[in-house]
This record gives structure tokens, sequence and C-alpha cells, in this order.
């Protein structure tokens, strides 16, 4: 492999062999650097990736265009970095944030998104030429770590998969591709340019919806929310049912154990509740009567933890004995609750005699 | 008050015996270690000769599920009777965990 190589190509590759440390320092400093970066601002990718190019691989590059290249500090891609989204809008977020990181030679970075013609569709990518920024006390061992350049790519998965395909297909067998399947991979290509632009359209719809949601929660207008996943959720983080849970663990001077309350959807569901207004006019009409019951249950123990479903819980309870649902409703609702089981219809008796003692109950 | 552990294959049984009250509470504790230490496990809570538990009791198991759901474990309590079940609803930990 060497032996075809000229003198000037044989410098390049031992520079090559003697920076090899530095390059793999340098590759460990922008992994670790562009993934705080994502993290700090939030950003959620398929990968973040790197490789250093092989000797094997460089002696090639070498051979082919060795006399392009002065020195090793010439060659762009020593380093590769890749960063992989989901949408092709994080790809620009990204860029923007990897220009405030890195030194970006401007002349040899390309964004190969815009170079299609209005009527062509194939690789896409933005490749970034970069460096280190100079003056970075951290490097003061490497000295030589922000001459040597690196290309950053980002691209979407979908601009990947299909990279990645016509890659495969491409240079495997060493044969050139008839012009009728470049055309079908550029057709794909195309398809997945539409389908990356409405992940990112339903993506942003979905993100204006939770606003409008979360907008009508802070607003008060819950009858115009109606109820779901998303919106429950949004629902429970304006912590409407503390203030009772704060109640019931006053009578016992309970600790307060965090619980998700996601699984009285499906309740409110069984209930016929359809929007946030329903759950919220329920909280307001039986919260009382619900700190009535915890008081009788709880009062005469000792018991001085509660989870903070206790509230909604016992919303729950009374709802369904003032609305006529008896101990059947107190079994279904213990059965949605936690599973199926024989004792419940014995709990369910429980907690009706319980509350049988109570005004809210005499008053039926 | 007793407890004694045993190991399955990927399961361990912690079977509780007893007064589980705050006297009881600081050995039990000790006793429930293996569990506390266990990844990737079902852990089952197994209450058949539970008679009583109180709020120490549950914060032994809040603190079993805590561990366990830091070290990929899963918790089932098993076989509780009709008066700890109550407890359960009472204190609304009856959403805290599952129990069969």
């Amino acid at each position: 492999m060497m032996s075809g190589l000229d003198l000037h190509c044989q410098l390049i590759l031992e520079q090559y062999r003697e920076a090899l440390p530095v390059i793999e320092k340098l590759k460990q400093v922008v992994l670790d650097a562009l993934r705080s970066a994502l993290e700090r601002n939030g950003i959620v990718v398929t990968a973040v990736e790197a490789r250093i190019k092989t000797e094997e691989s460089l002696a090639g590059k070498l051979a082919l265009k060795g006399n392009k290249y002065q020195s090793l500090s010439d060659i762009t891609d020593i380093l590769g970095a890749r960063i992989i989204t989901f949408y092709t809008d994080d790809v620009d977020r990204i860029a923007a944030i990897v220009e405030q990181m890195f030194s970006i030679d401007w002349d040899n970075s390309v964004d190969k998104r815009r170079l299609h013609d209005l009527d062509q569709f194939g690789y896409n990518s933005l490749h970034y030429i970069c460096r280190l920024p100079d003056g970075s006390p951290q490097f003061a061992e490497y000295p030589q770590i922000t001459r040597i350049p690196f290309e950053l790519q980002l691209r979407t998965t979908l601009q990947h998969a299909w990279a990645a395909i016509n890659h495969d297909t491409g240079y495997k067998t060493g044969v050139e591709i008839p012009v009728e399947y470049m055309r079908q991979m550029n057709r794909l290509a195309g398809m997945l340019e539409l389908a990356d632009d409405e992940f990112s359209r339903i993506r942003t719809e979905i993100n204006d919806y939770r606003r409008r949601v979360q907008m009508l929660v802070h607003d008060g207008k819950l009858d115009d929310v109606l109820l779901d996943g998303d919106t429950f959720r949004s629902y429970l983080n304006a912590r409407p049912f503390d203030a009772l849970n704060k109640r019931i663990a006053a009578i016992n001077q309970a600790e307060v154990q965090p619980v998700s309350l996601l699984n009285y959807l499906a309740i409110f569901k069984a209930f016929g509740f359809k929007t946030l207004g329903d759950i919220d006019r329920m909280r307001k009409q039986y919260q009382e009567d619900a700190y009535r019951l915890a008081r009788h249950q709880l009062g005469n123990t000792d018991l001085d933890i509660v989870s903070s479903s206790i509230g909604l819980q016992n919303i729950c309870i009374v709802c369904i004995l003032q609305q006529g649902g008896g101990k059947i409703g107190l079994r279904r609702l213990f059965d949605a609750i936690n599973g199926e089981s024989p004792q419940n219809e014995m709990l369910a008796d429980i907690t009706f005699e319980q509350a049988r003692q109570l005004p809210f109950m005499r008053q039926q | 008050m007793e407890t004694t552990i045993q190991r399955a294959d990927n399961q361990l049984v912690a079977l509780f015996s007893g007064r589980l009250d705050t006297a009881a509470a600081q050995q039990t504790i000790q006793d429930v270690q293996p569990l506390l230490e266990a990844a990737n496990t079902e852990i089952i809570l197994d209450c058949k000769d539970l008679e009583y538990i109180s709020s120490s009791g549950l914060r032994i198991f809040l603190t079993i599920r805590k561990e366990a759901a830091s070290k990929g474990s899963k918790v089932i309590v098993r076989n509780i009777s009709a008066d700890i079940r109550q407890v359960f609803v009472m204190t609304g930990f009856i959403s805290l965990f599952e129990i069969q």
C-alpha cells in the first residue's frame, strides 16, 4: 500500500501517525462538547458519533489526490463527527449552536441541502469544517489540537438512512450503478425529504397545541380543553389537589409521598368526563367531603404518611357515593386504581360503611 | 416480627410474619437489606402472615420501592389482608404499589 505513495504523501502519512494521540484527544473533546451542548439546550438526537480516518483510508485518499494537500492539516476529514437528529428543524438549530462552539472554515463548509436544483433530490446533509477555538487553556497539554480541522456532519435520521443505503449500494460492488437505479434512489430521497418536513410540521403543531392547552389551563378555561393524556398532565402540573392533600396530611402531621396521578385518566373516562372542566368541577364539589372522609378514616390512627393520591382518591370515592354508585362503584374504583382483586369487594364494603357515618351520606 | 428472604431465578421474595410496627422496624430494615441491593429483579413482598403494619412499616415498603426503582427492579405486594389493604387505601398507598 505504502509503496505506491510518493515521498510527499508518505510524509503526510508520517505526520498522521505522530498526530494520532492528539487526534484521539480531539475526538473525545469534540464528542464531549457536542453531547453537553445538546443536553444544555434540551435537544434529543438519534446519535452523536465520531471516527478517525484509518491509515489505510488516508493512504487511499493520498494515492488518489495526494498532491492537493500541502500537509496533514489540509485534510479536513481526518476526524469526522456526526450528529443525527430526529427533525430537520434541529439540524439548523444545532448548526447555530455549533457555530458558537467552534471556529468554522466557511470556505470549505457546505450545506448540501441547498446544492440541489429545484428538480433534483439526493444527498442532504450540512457539512461544517471546524477547529477548536484558539486560546483554550484546558488544551495546554496539546497545543497543536486547535490546528487540526475536523468535519462535522449534521443530518436527520431519514437523511442518514438514505445516505447510508446509497453509500452501501453504490460502493459495495465497484460496478457503476445504472441511471434508472440512481433515479429510483433519488426519488426516495425526495420522498424522505417530504417525510422529514412532515415530521417537523407535526411536531410544531403538537407543540402549539400543548402551549394552547397550557394557556387555557393557566387561564382557568378548563371547559374548552378536551380530556386526554396530554391535557390531563397539563392540568396536574397546576397541582390542583395539593391544598386538599396538605389538609389531609395535617390530620396526623403526616408526610406526603409524591405519586403519579396519571392512572386516574382512565377512571375519569369511565366517569364519562369530556373536558378538564368536568374534573375541576368534581374537585370543587367534593373536596370538602373528601377531607371529612380522610379525617374520619385517619383521625383515630397514628398513620403519619400518605401518598399524594389520597385527595383525588377520596374525591372519587365521595363522587361515586353521592352519584349513587354505591359499593359496586367503589369496587370498580379500587379495581381501576390497583387491579382487580376479590378483596376489593370487602374494601368497598368497609369504605361504604365508614362513609355512611358522614353527613354527605346521611343526606342521601 | 420475622422476615425471611427467599431467592428464586430472577426473584426475591420477602415473607413478613407478625406485626410490622415501630418496635420491629429497625430489625426489619436490616432484614430486607438484600432487597435494597437487588438490581433488575422482581421483588415480592409477601404479606400472607403480616398481621399489622404501622407508618414505620409503610416507610420500609416505600424505601424498598424507591431503591428498586433506582436499580431497575420491580416491587409487587402480595397476599395482604383486608385490614392492611384498608391501611393502603386510607393512606393512598394503594396507588404506590402493585398489589396482587
